[in-house]
């Protein structure tokens, strides 16, 4: 009878035991290693998170690096930026495994992972200044005063044009200072069947209202939301009229749920001018997929008004690369960041991505981008607007108060809402999150 | 004494059998819900490790939460596919039940949307609803109707367009689940049924229908619980829009746990959608008395 006790308890221990070491495994080191592991001479394994599929550059710029430094070796691994892609590394992050750099693209997110303390304060860091070698812009995606990443990229969000429509229907590239009625009259002569004068990317979408805001401040001298401004009601008025009444871009129900391909759409000449970032370049560039004969010029995002005092332009920089915190090799992984900063993205730049570092040579990276296409741009519309200098922001208001903005503009563009109405509920709701 | 023992025996063998899927169930079942239970009565976000209790102030923030409210009336508009999808399903099974020409091909494309997947269920449903150049509309203008309906691109519809996606999804399963059950109908009973001068309609209402009963409880029952919880088709399609009006409870408890991180909440609002699957189960089983026959 013993015997079967025992049999028993050996029984249910192993069974026990080998379902947790399955869960455990990867806490049971302490992040507090810190640097010491480095000096044994052995070789460090880091891993880096970004979201730009591998072989649009990022896996160029890892096999370089681990070339030059056999003693570091690092592993790019990509996460989709949305929803379930932040989830997958915020979990990475906090249950400690490898994810010993990671790359932010938004502030909102980035605020999320220096609250966990998943993010290195780079307050501690002295061998590289930040503000010197990424210029005035960077200083947005300070959090409390401190840099928790380094932001490489410059962002870009612009509008692009099909100049061959533009020659056709006799219109100059606009100046850089137009605006959004201009973008109108626009839209409306480059009209045709079967193509629209705009199509506005997602990520564009909202880039001249917070470009409004971010000039007249979220909120208002007395504290309360600024999300009811005029500037805001004459743009929103401004891209109804043109899906209704001009019809030159496309009514927003169906863009959004026919999940519209804008970027493909562009080019392939269904559209004459996109609302877009510089990630479309990465698109634009590959005549394989997506040949197109005609040259592609570049305009601002206009502003909403020429009286417009402050209107800032989206874009600074983006792609903030951060240390994880609790990954135990800080030192090579900072090292890393550092390279990467300051020219190890540079193949990057044949997508779009041009390195924000003043370390980088401009033409090079100019020169990748255009590399084998640069008979497909306008070379003065891109000099003077893509690799122009504009004042910038970096948006910040929660995400919860943006997806409400979203829900009531989305209600005035579907006409069950008027204007005056979807900008009270917007600031009413927003109203919700300002402390 | 001896039979005893072996029933002991045995005993200790069987829960030793049991036991990992056991552990698998307290690990990733019961844990997790306790867990949630907990942090219903927090501010803790995901990710981040300071959290204080805040007692009842989540519940509090539900009952006066207007995108809750919403999401209750979108769930109930949800809920509406399955009874409808049922009605349907019982007269296809009826018809198909019959000898009709091409039956196993009826059946077979009855059963296909099923079986596929639910991303390209979604996608084919986007294109066929696609407002202005869409088939269905097309067909619609053809006949005569001038502005057809938006469909998912419309907030008065959206939620509606879906329900037909759900019913045409669920209906093959069910109707698969009727044809056995009619096929489980003795053929005596219908007999003597027929030489007591009952008519096709008196068959089929008074006969048939009641002796399925205990099937359509069931379909009800699991159909009703599935949609409720059902959320990846309806991500797929609108992603909760436009302008969140396809934003159903269990959607809201995603957004709320995965978008915004706030977890304590998302556990909230997800013990609230286990309460509602709770009440719909005992009310149909207290129901199910009145109408369903064994």
């Amino acid at each position: 009878m013993k015997y079967r006790n025992w049999l028993k308890a050996a029984l249910i221990t192993t069974l026990t035991a080998s379902m947790l070491s399955a869960c455990g495994g990867a806490n049971n080191e302490g992040a507090s290693a810190g640097s010491a592991n480095q000096n044994a001479g052995e070789t460090i394994n880091l891993t880096l998170w970004g979201a730009v599929p591998a072989e649009a550059g990022p896996q160029e710029v890892i096999d370089s690096w681990n070339k030059e430094n056999p003693d570091i070796q690092v592993e790019y691994f990509r996460y989709v930026n949305d929803d379930p892609g932040n989830l997958k590394l915020d979990t990475a992050l906090m249950t400690g495994q490898d994810a010993d750099l990671f790359v932010n693209y938004t502030l909102n997110r980035l605020q999320k992972r220096v609250d966990a303390g998943v993010a290195l304060d780079l307050s501690s860091r002295t061998d590289y200044n930040i503000d010197e070698q990424m210029g005035v812009d960077a200083a947005q995606w300070k959090i409390g005063d401190k840099y928790y990443g380094i932001p490489t990229k410059k962002n870009m969000l612009f509008i692009w044009l099909n100049k061959s429509m533009l020659d056709e229907a006799g219109l100059p590239i606009p100046p850089v200072d137009w605006t959004w009625d201009d973008l109108r009259e626009y839209a409306k002569a480059l009209t045709k069947s079967n193509v629209y004068g705009l199509m506005q990317h997602d990520a564009a979408f909202t880039a001249a209202i917070d470009g409004t805001i971010a000039g007249l401040g979220v909120t208002t001298a007395e504290g309360t939301s600024n999300f009811n401004n005029d500037l805001w009601k004459k743009q929103l008025q401004i891209v109804h009229d043109m899906m209704f009444v001009d019809k030159s871009t496309p009514e927003y129900g169906e863009q959004v749920t026919s999940k519209m391909p804008v970027d493909t759409m562009f080019l392939k000449g269904e559209a004459a001018m996109l609302a877009a970032g510089e990630f479309i370049f990465r698109n634009a560039n590959n005549l394989k997929d997506f040949p197109h004969d005609f040259k592609i010029a570049f305009a601002t995002i206009p502003k909403v008004s020429a009286d417009q005092k402050d209107y800032k332009y989206a874009g600074g920089l983006g792609d903030m690369l951060s240390v994880n915190a609790k990954s135990k090799h800080q030192d090579a992984a900072w090292k890393f960041a550092k390279w990467y900063a300051d020219g190890g993205m540079l193949p990057m730049a044949s997508g779009g991505r041009l390195p924000s570092s003043k370390s980088v040579d401009n033409k090079q990276a100019m020169d990748l981008l255009l590399k084998g296409v640069e008979d497909k741009y306008d070379t003065e519309s891109m000099n003077s607007v893509v690799f122009g200098e504009f004042p910038s922001f970096q948006l910040n208001v929660p995400q919860q108060a943006l997806d409400a903005r979203k829900e009531e503009y989305e209600k005035y563009f579907l006409n069950e809402q008027d204007i005056d109405t979807t900008l009270k509920n917007m600031a009413k709701r927003h109203q919700e999150y300002i402390k | 004494m001896k039979r005893n023992s072996w029933i002991r025996k045995q005993g200790w063998v069987g829960y030793i059998f049991i036991l990992p899927n056991m552990l698998g169930i307290l690990a990733f079942f019961i844990l997790p819900a306790l867990y949630s239970f907990f942090m219903m009565f927090t501010d803790y976000q995901f990710a981040n490790p300071n959290w204080t209790f805040t007692g009842l102030d989540n519940i509090q923030r539900l009952f006066g939460d207007d995108q809750f409210y919403a999401s209750i009336k979108y769930t109930i508009i949800f809920l509406m596919s399955v009874p409808v999808s049922l009605a349907i399903a019982f007269l296809v099974a009826l018809v198909l039940n019959r000898s009709v020409y091409l039956k196993g091909l009826l059946r077979g494309m009855f059963f296909l949307p099923y079986i596929s997947s639910g991303v390209a269920v979604a996608f084919v449903w986007m294109l066929l609803f696609q407002p202005s150049q869409g088939p269905i509309n097309e067909v619609l203008r053809f006949i005569g109707i001038v502005s057809p309906p938006g469909w998912f691109a419309d907030s008065s519809s959206a939620m509606y367009a879906i329900d037909v996606v759900q019913i045409w999804f669920m209906l093959g399963y069910n109707m698969i689940i009727y044809l056995a059950a009619l096929q489980e109908i003795s053929t005596e009973q219908l007999e003597a049924a027929r030489i007591d001068g009952a008519g096709k309609a008196t068959i089929t209402w008074r006969i048939v229908w009641p002796l399925v009963s205990p099937t359509t409880f069931m379909l009800l029952i699991t159909g009703l619980i599935m949609t409720v919880k059902s959320f990846s088709l309806i991500q797929a399609i609108t992603g909760g829009g436009p302008s969140g009006s396809t934003t159903i409870l269990s959607l809201f408890v995603y957004k709320t746990a995965f978008s915004y991180y706030e977890m304590g909440y998302a556990s909230t609002i997800s013990w609230f959608l286990f309460a509602v699957i709770l009440v719909i189960t005992i009310i149909q089983w207290v129901g199910q008395k009145r109408w369903v026959h064994y």
